[in-house]
Protein backbone atom coordinates (compact mmCIF):
# COMPACT_ATOMS: atom_id res chain seq x y z
CA UNK A 1 0.00 0.00 0.00
CA UNK A 2 1.36 3.23 -1.02
CA UNK A 3 0.24 4.91 2.35
CA UNK A 4 1.90 8.60 1.66
CA UNK A 5 -0.88 9.07 -1.54
CA UNK A 6 -3.27 8.66 0.79
CA UNK A 7 -3.46 11.81 3.13
CA UNK A 8 -6.76 11.27 4.41
CA UNK A 9 -5.43 7.83 5.69
CA UNK A 10 -2.65 9.24 7.65
CA UNK A 11 -4.39 12.07 8.94
CA UNK A 12 -6.88 9.59 10.72
CA UNK A 13 -4.27 7.31 11.59
CA UNK A 14 -2.49 10.39 13.01
CA UNK A 15 -5.15 11.33 15.30
CA UNK A 16 -6.04 7.53 16.40
CA UNK A 17 -2.60 7.45 17.40
CA UNK A 18 -3.02 10.51 19.23
CA UNK A 19 -5.86 9.64 20.97
CA UNK A 20 -4.40 5.80 21.57
CA UNK A 21 -7.12 3.84 19.97
CA UNK A 22 -4.22 2.60 16.93
CA UNK A 23 -3.06 -0.15 18.95
CA UNK A 24 -0.74 -3.44 18.66
CA UNK A 25 1.31 -3.99 15.17
CA UNK A 26 -1.00 -0.89 13.39
CA UNK A 27 0.59 0.77 16.28
CA UNK A 28 4.16 -0.44 16.07
CA UNK A 29 3.86 0.17 12.28
CA UNK A 30 2.58 3.70 12.41
CA UNK A 31 5.65 4.86 14.68
CA UNK A 32 7.99 3.93 11.64
CA UNK A 33 6.16 5.71 9.10
CA UNK A 34 6.20 8.57 11.60
CA UNK A 35 9.96 7.93 12.02
CA UNK A 36 10.41 8.09 8.23
CA UNK A 37 8.13 10.07 7.04
CA UNK A 38 8.00 14.08 9.01
CA UNK A 39 5.25 15.03 7.38
CA UNK A 40 3.36 11.90 9.28
CA UNK A 41 5.60 12.91 12.55
CA UNK A 42 4.20 16.88 11.91
CA UNK A 43 0.49 15.59 11.79
CA UNK A 44 0.86 13.27 14.60
CA UNK A 45 2.47 16.35 17.11
CA UNK A 46 -0.47 18.41 15.91
CA UNK A 47 -2.81 15.77 16.98
CA UNK A 48 -1.45 15.44 20.30
CA UNK A 49 -1.17 19.19 20.58
CA UNK A 50 -5.18 19.13 20.50
CA UNK A 51 -5.70 16.41 22.51
CA UNK A 52 -3.38 16.04 25.48
CA UNK A 53 -4.87 19.49 27.05
CA UNK A 54 -7.81 16.99 27.88
CA UNK A 55 -4.92 15.47 30.85
CA UNK A 56 -5.80 18.36 32.59
CA UNK A 57 -8.42 17.30 33.69
CA UNK A 58 -7.11 14.64 35.48
CA UNK A 59 -6.86 14.71 39.35
CA UNK A 60 -2.74 14.87 39.72
CA UNK A 61 -2.06 12.26 42.37
CA UNK A 62 1.50 12.78 44.02
CA UNK A 63 3.54 10.05 43.22
CA UNK A 64 5.50 8.06 46.39
CA UNK A 65 9.15 9.19 47.00
CA UNK A 66 10.78 6.00 45.85
CA UNK A 67 10.14 7.01 42.48
CA UNK A 68 12.53 10.04 42.46
CA UNK A 69 15.04 8.40 44.66
CA UNK A 70 15.05 5.29 41.53
CA UNK A 71 15.48 8.13 39.13
CA UNK A 72 17.99 10.07 40.59
CA UNK A 73 19.98 6.53 41.58
CA UNK A 74 19.25 5.63 37.24
CA UNK A 75 20.38 8.88 36.39
CA UNK A 76 23.57 8.40 39.13
CA UNK A 77 24.78 5.40 38.09
CA UNK A 78 24.69 6.57 34.75
CA UNK A 79 26.40 9.69 35.03
CA UNK A 80 29.42 7.76 36.87
CA UNK A 81 30.03 4.20 35.34
CA UNK A 82 31.74 2.76 38.21
CA UNK A 83 28.94 2.59 40.35
CA UNK A 84 27.51 -0.01 41.78
CA UNK A 85 23.71 -0.42 40.06
CA UNK A 86 20.90 -3.19 40.28
CA UNK A 87 20.31 -3.79 43.44
CA UNK A 88 19.43 -0.35 44.41
CA UNK A 89 18.35 0.97 41.07
CA UNK A 90 15.60 -1.16 41.40
CA UNK A 91 12.39 0.70 42.08
CA UNK A 92 10.83 -2.96 43.41
CA UNK A 93 13.69 -2.65 46.12
CA UNK A 94 12.23 1.12 46.89
CA UNK A 95 8.45 -0.38 47.04
CA UNK A 96 9.71 -2.67 49.16
CA UNK A 97 9.90 0.12 51.76
CA UNK A 98 6.78 -0.26 51.94
CA UNK A 99 5.45 2.15 54.46
CA UNK A 100 5.85 5.65 52.93
CA UNK A 101 7.36 7.96 55.03
CA UNK A 102 5.45 10.50 54.96
CA UNK A 103 1.97 9.10 55.25
CA UNK A 104 2.81 6.64 57.95
CA UNK A 105 4.74 8.91 59.73
CA UNK A 106 2.41 11.00 60.73
CA UNK A 107 -0.05 8.27 62.35
CA UNK A 108 2.78 7.13 63.92
CA UNK A 109 2.63 10.76 66.46
CA UNK A 110 -0.44 9.24 68.38
CA UNK A 111 0.44 8.66 71.87
CA UNK A 112 -0.40 5.31 71.52
CA UNK A 113 1.38 4.85 68.16
CA UNK A 114 -0.45 3.38 65.72
CA UNK A 115 1.11 2.08 62.15
CA UNK A 116 -1.33 1.91 59.46
CA UNK A 117 -0.14 -0.42 56.18
CA UNK A 118 -0.62 0.56 53.20
CA UNK A 119 -3.55 0.33 51.44
CA UNK A 120 -3.81 -2.44 49.01
CA UNK A 121 -3.40 -5.62 50.88
CA UNK A 122 -6.11 -6.74 53.07
CA UNK A 123 -4.45 -5.07 56.30
CA UNK A 124 -3.12 -6.94 59.17
CA UNK A 125 -4.67 -6.04 62.87
CA UNK A 126 -3.02 -2.56 63.85
CA UNK A 127 -0.09 -2.57 66.38
CA UNK A 128 -0.34 -0.55 69.00
CA UNK A 129 3.06 0.38 70.54
CA UNK A 130 2.68 0.94 74.54
CA UNK A 131 4.39 4.65 74.99
CA UNK A 132 5.05 5.65 78.43
CA UNK A 133 2.39 7.34 80.16
CA UNK A 134 4.52 10.65 80.44
CA UNK A 135 4.93 10.75 76.95
CA UNK A 136 7.89 9.93 74.76
CA UNK A 137 11.46 11.68 74.50
CA UNK A 138 12.58 13.77 71.61
CA UNK A 139 13.83 10.78 69.54
CA UNK A 140 13.97 9.24 66.18
CA UNK A 141 12.16 6.17 65.60
CA UNK A 142 11.73 3.67 62.74
CA UNK A 143 9.46 0.75 62.43
CA UNK A 144 10.84 -1.82 59.85
CA UNK A 145 8.20 -4.20 58.68
CA UNK A 146 8.14 -7.21 56.32
CA UNK A 147 6.93 -5.73 52.90
CA UNK A 148 5.44 -9.32 52.38
CA UNK A 149 3.46 -9.67 55.58
CA UNK A 150 3.54 -5.74 56.31
CA UNK A 151 4.09 -7.15 59.91
CA UNK A 152 6.49 -4.95 62.13
CA UNK A 153 9.97 -6.72 63.10
CA UNK A 154 11.92 -4.40 64.77
CA UNK A 155 11.33 -0.74 66.66
CA UNK A 156 14.90 1.56 66.16
CA UNK A 157 14.93 4.76 68.16
CA UNK A 158 17.45 7.28 69.78
CA UNK A 159 17.61 10.13 71.54
CA UNK A 160 18.02 13.48 69.53
CA UNK A 161 21.00 14.26 71.20
CA UNK A 162 22.62 10.60 71.98
CA UNK A 163 24.57 8.48 70.00
CA UNK A 164 22.66 5.26 71.01
CA UNK A 165 20.63 3.52 68.81
CA UNK A 166 18.21 1.02 70.52
CA UNK A 167 17.28 -1.99 68.38
CA UNK A 168 14.26 -4.01 69.96
CA UNK A 169 13.16 -6.86 68.01
CA UNK A 170 9.49 -7.37 67.85
CA UNK A 171 9.77 -10.82 66.27
CA UNK A 172 12.44 -13.46 67.20
CA UNK A 173 12.13 -15.83 63.75
CA UNK A 174 13.46 -13.01 62.06
CA UNK A 175 17.17 -14.39 62.90
CA UNK A 176 19.01 -16.95 60.73
CA UNK A 177 21.62 -19.10 61.51
CA UNK A 178 24.97 -18.64 60.10
CA UNK A 179 23.94 -15.36 58.72
CA UNK A 180 23.66 -11.72 60.24
CA UNK A 181 20.73 -8.99 59.84
CA UNK A 182 22.59 -5.74 58.87
CA UNK A 183 21.03 -3.08 59.42
CA UNK A 184 21.15 0.48 57.09
CA UNK A 185 20.36 4.05 56.79
CA UNK A 186 19.08 4.97 53.86
CA UNK A 187 19.79 8.53 52.91
CA UNK A 188 18.32 10.33 49.92
CA UNK A 189 20.14 10.01 46.83
CA UNK A 190 23.34 8.43 47.94
CA UNK A 191 24.46 4.82 48.93
CA UNK A 192 23.28 2.93 52.20
CA UNK A 193 24.98 3.52 55.15
CA UNK A 194 25.68 0.61 57.53
CA UNK A 195 24.48 1.35 61.33
CA UNK A 196 25.83 -2.25 62.45
CA UNK A 197 24.58 -5.64 62.95
CA UNK A 198 21.25 -6.40 64.62
CA UNK A 199 22.25 -8.87 67.85
CA UNK A 200 19.41 -12.21 68.56
CA UNK A 201 18.68 -10.76 71.58
CA UNK A 202 15.35 -9.02 71.88
CA UNK A 203 16.85 -5.64 73.16
CA UNK A 204 20.47 -4.04 71.69
CA UNK A 205 22.33 -0.99 71.77
CA UNK A 206 24.12 0.53 68.67
CA UNK A 207 26.55 3.15 68.69
CA UNK A 208 26.02 5.76 66.11
CA UNK A 209 29.31 7.82 64.75
CA UNK A 210 27.45 10.94 66.11
CA UNK A 211 24.39 12.06 67.75
CA UNK A 212 21.22 11.36 66.45
CA UNK A 213 20.51 14.80 65.16
CA UNK A 214 23.60 14.38 63.18
CA UNK A 215 23.55 10.56 61.91
CA UNK A 216 19.45 10.41 61.26
CA UNK A 217 18.35 14.08 60.83
CA UNK A 218 18.82 13.36 56.89
CA UNK A 219 17.77 9.62 56.73
CA UNK A 220 14.15 9.00 55.87
CA UNK A 221 14.28 5.19 55.83
CA UNK A 222 15.93 2.57 57.17
CA UNK A 223 16.67 -1.13 56.20
CA UNK A 224 17.60 -4.42 57.57
CA UNK A 225 19.85 -6.58 54.48
CA UNK A 226 20.78 -10.21 55.37
CA UNK A 227 24.01 -10.64 54.70
CA UNK A 228 27.69 -13.04 55.28
CA UNK A 229 27.82 -13.75 59.12
CA UNK A 230 29.88 -10.75 60.55
CA UNK A 231 28.68 -8.17 58.07
CA UNK A 232 28.69 -7.17 54.83
CA UNK A 233 32.12 -7.62 53.76
CA UNK A 234 32.27 -4.67 50.95
CA UNK A 235 30.38 -1.68 53.20
CA UNK A 236 27.46 -1.40 51.28
CA UNK A 237 24.61 -4.38 51.05
CA UNK A 238 25.20 -7.33 49.42
CA UNK A 239 22.16 -9.40 50.14
CA UNK A 240 18.44 -8.93 50.28
CA UNK A 241 16.91 -6.09 51.64
CA UNK A 242 14.33 -8.30 54.12
CA UNK A 243 12.93 -5.58 56.44
CA UNK A 244 12.27 -1.49 55.83
CA UNK A 245 10.33 1.36 57.46
CA UNK A 246 10.64 5.34 57.61
CA UNK A 247 12.53 6.98 59.91
CA UNK A 248 10.83 9.53 61.39
CA UNK A 249 11.98 12.23 64.04
CA UNK A 250 9.56 13.00 66.85
CA UNK A 251 9.48 15.98 69.13
CA UNK B 1 -14.71 42.08 29.58
CA UNK B 2 -16.78 39.90 32.16
CA UNK B 3 -15.58 38.61 35.27
CA UNK B 4 -14.90 34.91 33.41
CA UNK B 5 -12.82 35.70 30.65
CA UNK B 6 -10.68 37.61 33.27
CA UNK B 7 -10.43 34.28 35.26
CA UNK B 8 -9.50 32.92 32.20
CA UNK B 9 -6.76 35.21 30.89
CA UNK B 10 -5.52 34.82 34.82
CA UNK B 11 -5.43 31.02 33.84
CA UNK B 12 -3.67 31.58 30.19
CA UNK B 13 -0.96 33.78 32.09
CA UNK B 14 -0.21 31.35 34.78
CA UNK B 15 0.15 28.26 32.29
CA UNK B 16 1.85 30.32 29.98
CA UNK B 17 4.40 31.20 32.75
CA UNK B 18 4.33 27.25 33.62
CA UNK B 19 5.03 26.30 30.33
CA UNK B 20 8.47 28.38 29.65
CA UNK B 21 9.73 27.43 33.61
CA UNK B 22 9.14 23.77 31.72
CA UNK B 23 10.60 24.58 28.72
CA UNK B 24 13.63 26.01 30.51
CA UNK B 25 14.05 23.41 32.74
CA UNK B 26 13.88 20.81 29.63
CA UNK B 27 17.05 22.52 28.15
CA UNK B 28 18.95 22.49 31.52
CA UNK B 29 17.92 18.43 31.06
CA UNK B 30 19.32 18.73 27.53
CA UNK B 31 22.41 20.04 29.28
CA UNK B 32 22.70 17.29 31.70
CA UNK B 33 21.67 19.66 34.61
CA UNK B 34 20.37 16.84 37.10
CA UNK B 35 18.88 20.12 39.66
CA UNK B 36 16.79 20.93 36.14
CA UNK B 37 15.24 17.26 36.44
CA UNK B 38 14.42 17.24 40.13
CA UNK B 39 12.81 20.58 39.12
CA UNK B 40 10.75 19.02 36.48
CA UNK B 41 9.83 16.46 38.43
CA UNK B 42 8.70 18.22 41.31
CA UNK B 43 6.26 20.45 38.80
CA UNK B 44 4.98 18.24 36.73
CA UNK B 45 5.45 14.01 38.08
CA UNK B 46 2.06 14.83 40.00
CA UNK B 47 0.05 15.68 37.18
CA UNK B 48 1.77 12.52 35.18
CA UNK B 49 1.51 10.08 37.83
CA UNK B 50 -2.14 11.00 37.93
CA UNK B 51 -2.17 10.40 34.19
CA UNK B 52 -0.44 7.21 33.95
CA UNK B 53 -2.94 5.81 37.11
CA UNK B 54 -6.18 6.42 35.67
CA UNK B 55 -4.61 4.11 32.34
CA UNK B 56 -2.64 1.57 34.15
CA UNK B 57 -4.69 1.44 37.24
CA UNK B 58 -2.28 -0.31 39.31
CA UNK B 59 -0.25 2.06 41.24
CA UNK B 60 2.70 -0.23 40.93
CA UNK B 61 2.47 -0.34 37.22
CA UNK B 62 1.92 3.73 37.31
CA UNK B 63 5.28 3.80 39.04
CA UNK B 64 7.25 1.92 36.66
CA UNK B 65 5.72 4.09 34.08
CA UNK B 66 6.39 6.95 35.60
CA UNK B 67 9.77 6.33 36.33
CA UNK B 68 10.69 5.12 33.09
CA UNK B 69 9.26 8.36 31.16
CA UNK B 70 11.56 10.90 33.51
CA UNK B 71 14.50 8.58 32.33
CA UNK B 72 12.95 9.17 28.81
CA UNK B 73 12.34 12.75 29.35
CA UNK B 74 15.97 13.04 30.70
CA UNK B 75 17.66 11.46 28.09
CA UNK B 76 15.42 13.05 25.11
CA UNK B 77 15.35 16.22 26.39
CA UNK B 78 17.19 17.46 23.97
CA UNK B 79 14.79 16.48 21.30
CA UNK B 80 12.23 18.29 22.50
CA UNK B 81 10.75 21.26 20.05
CA UNK B 82 8.78 24.08 20.93
CA UNK B 83 7.16 23.58 17.70
CA UNK B 84 5.91 20.06 18.60
CA UNK B 85 3.79 21.54 21.43
CA UNK B 86 3.95 22.78 25.22
CA UNK B 87 6.18 21.02 27.35
CA UNK B 88 3.38 19.26 29.33
CA UNK B 89 1.47 18.15 26.14
CA UNK B 90 5.14 16.36 24.71
CA UNK B 91 5.35 14.99 28.13
CA UNK B 92 1.84 13.82 28.72
CA UNK B 93 2.32 12.10 24.99
CA UNK B 94 5.17 10.39 26.13
CA UNK B 95 3.41 9.32 29.32
CA UNK B 96 0.38 8.02 27.58
CA UNK B 97 2.50 6.19 24.84
CA UNK B 98 4.27 4.42 27.24
CA UNK B 99 0.78 3.37 29.11
CA UNK B 100 -0.32 2.39 26.07
CA UNK B 101 3.08 -0.49 25.40
CA UNK B 102 2.44 -1.57 28.35
CA UNK B 103 -1.70 -2.38 28.34
CA UNK B 104 -0.09 -4.52 25.11
CA UNK B 105 2.12 -6.84 27.57
CA UNK B 106 0.75 -10.38 26.81
CA UNK B 107 0.54 -10.19 31.00
CA UNK B 108 -1.63 -7.26 31.49
CA UNK B 109 -5.18 -8.51 32.40
CA UNK B 110 -7.64 -5.03 33.46
CA UNK B 111 -7.48 -5.04 37.05
CA UNK B 112 -11.46 -4.12 37.59
CA UNK B 113 -13.67 -7.13 38.72
CA UNK B 114 -15.67 -5.06 40.77
CA UNK B 115 -16.42 -2.72 38.15
CA UNK B 116 -14.75 0.44 40.30
CA UNK B 117 -12.90 2.01 37.40
CA UNK B 118 -15.96 1.56 34.80
CA UNK B 119 -18.18 2.95 37.58
CA UNK B 120 -15.88 5.86 38.03
CA UNK B 121 -15.29 6.94 33.97
CA UNK B 122 -16.53 9.62 32.31
CA UNK B 123 -20.03 9.16 31.28
CA UNK B 124 -22.29 10.88 28.61
CA UNK B 125 -22.46 13.52 30.65
CA UNK B 126 -19.75 16.53 30.54
CA UNK B 127 -19.61 16.69 33.97
CA UNK B 128 -15.57 16.45 33.96
CA UNK B 129 -15.09 18.64 31.40
CA UNK B 130 -16.30 21.78 33.86
CA UNK B 131 -12.55 21.04 35.12
CA UNK B 132 -10.90 21.44 31.38
CA UNK B 133 -13.09 24.91 31.56
CA UNK B 134 -10.54 25.97 34.25
CA UNK B 135 -7.37 25.83 32.05
CA UNK B 136 -6.45 28.40 29.47
CA UNK B 137 -4.98 25.73 27.57
CA UNK B 138 -7.71 22.99 27.77
CA UNK B 139 -10.23 25.55 27.34
CA UNK B 140 -10.97 25.15 23.09
CA UNK B 141 -10.58 21.27 23.80
CA UNK B 142 -13.80 21.55 26.62
CA UNK B 143 -15.59 23.52 24.58
CA UNK B 144 -15.44 21.35 21.31
CA UNK B 145 -16.12 17.90 23.20
CA UNK B 146 -19.37 19.56 24.70
CA UNK B 147 -19.92 20.10 21.03
CA UNK B 148 -19.63 16.44 20.05
CA UNK B 149 -22.87 14.13 20.08
CA UNK B 150 -22.98 11.94 23.56
CA UNK B 151 -21.67 8.63 21.90
CA UNK B 152 -18.81 10.41 20.25
CA UNK B 153 -17.94 12.09 23.10
CA UNK B 154 -18.21 9.55 25.62
CA UNK B 155 -15.83 6.72 23.40
CA UNK B 156 -13.62 9.50 23.07
CA UNK B 157 -13.00 10.18 26.67
CA UNK B 158 -12.90 7.00 27.43
CA UNK B 159 -10.21 6.31 24.88
CA UNK B 160 -7.97 8.96 25.91
CA UNK B 161 -8.50 9.14 30.15
CA UNK B 162 -8.84 5.12 30.32
CA UNK B 163 -6.57 4.17 27.10
CA UNK B 164 -8.93 2.05 26.13
CA UNK B 165 -8.77 0.22 22.80
CA UNK B 166 -11.49 0.51 20.04
CA UNK B 167 -12.30 -3.56 20.77
CA UNK B 168 -12.46 -2.27 24.84
CA UNK B 169 -14.84 0.45 24.08
CA UNK B 170 -17.40 -1.96 21.67
CA UNK B 171 -17.14 -4.58 24.72
CA UNK B 172 -17.80 -1.22 27.60
CA UNK B 173 -20.12 0.39 25.56
CA UNK B 174 -22.06 -2.93 24.15
CA UNK B 175 -22.08 -1.99 20.83
CA UNK B 176 -20.46 -3.38 17.47
CA UNK B 177 -17.00 -3.02 16.76
CA UNK B 178 -18.02 -1.19 13.47
CA UNK B 179 -20.10 1.83 15.08
CA UNK B 180 -17.69 2.25 18.11
CA UNK B 181 -14.81 3.09 15.36
CA UNK B 182 -17.23 5.43 13.81
CA UNK B 183 -18.11 7.49 16.97
CA UNK B 184 -14.11 8.00 17.41
CA UNK B 185 -13.39 8.42 13.72
CA UNK B 186 -16.51 11.18 13.64
CA UNK B 187 -15.84 12.50 17.18
CA UNK B 188 -12.03 13.16 15.76
CA UNK B 189 -13.14 15.01 12.69
CA UNK B 190 -15.11 16.67 14.85
CA UNK B 191 -13.51 18.11 17.02
CA UNK B 192 -10.23 19.45 14.59
CA UNK B 193 -12.59 21.19 12.69
CA UNK B 194 -13.91 22.79 16.20
CA UNK B 195 -10.65 23.65 17.07
CA UNK B 196 -9.64 25.10 14.14
CA UNK B 197 -12.57 27.52 13.89
CA UNK B 198 -10.94 28.89 17.16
Amino acid sequence: MNFRDKPELHERLAAEYALGTLRGRARQRFERWMREDAAIAQAVARWQARVAPMAEAVAPVTPPRRVWHAIEQRIGSRSNESGKSGFWDNLAFWRALGLTATGSAAALLAAGVLLAPRAPEPAPAPVVLRVPAEGMPNAYLAVLSDPKSQKPVLVVSAGVKSDQLWIKTLDPSIHVPDKSLELWALPTGQAPKSLGLVTASGKAALKLVAAADQSLGDIPALAVSLEPRGGSPTGAPTGPVLFSGPCIKYW
Amino acid sequence: MNAGSNARNRADVANDSLQAELAALLAGCARREQPALAKLYELSSAKLFGVALRIVRRDDWAEDVLQECYLRIWNHAADYRPGLGAPMTWMTSIVRNRCLDWLRRPSFEVPDEDGAFAAAAPSEEPGPLTLLERSGEAAGIARCLQGLEPRQRQAIMLAFYDGMSHSELAAHLREPLGTVKTWVRRGLLRLKACLEQT
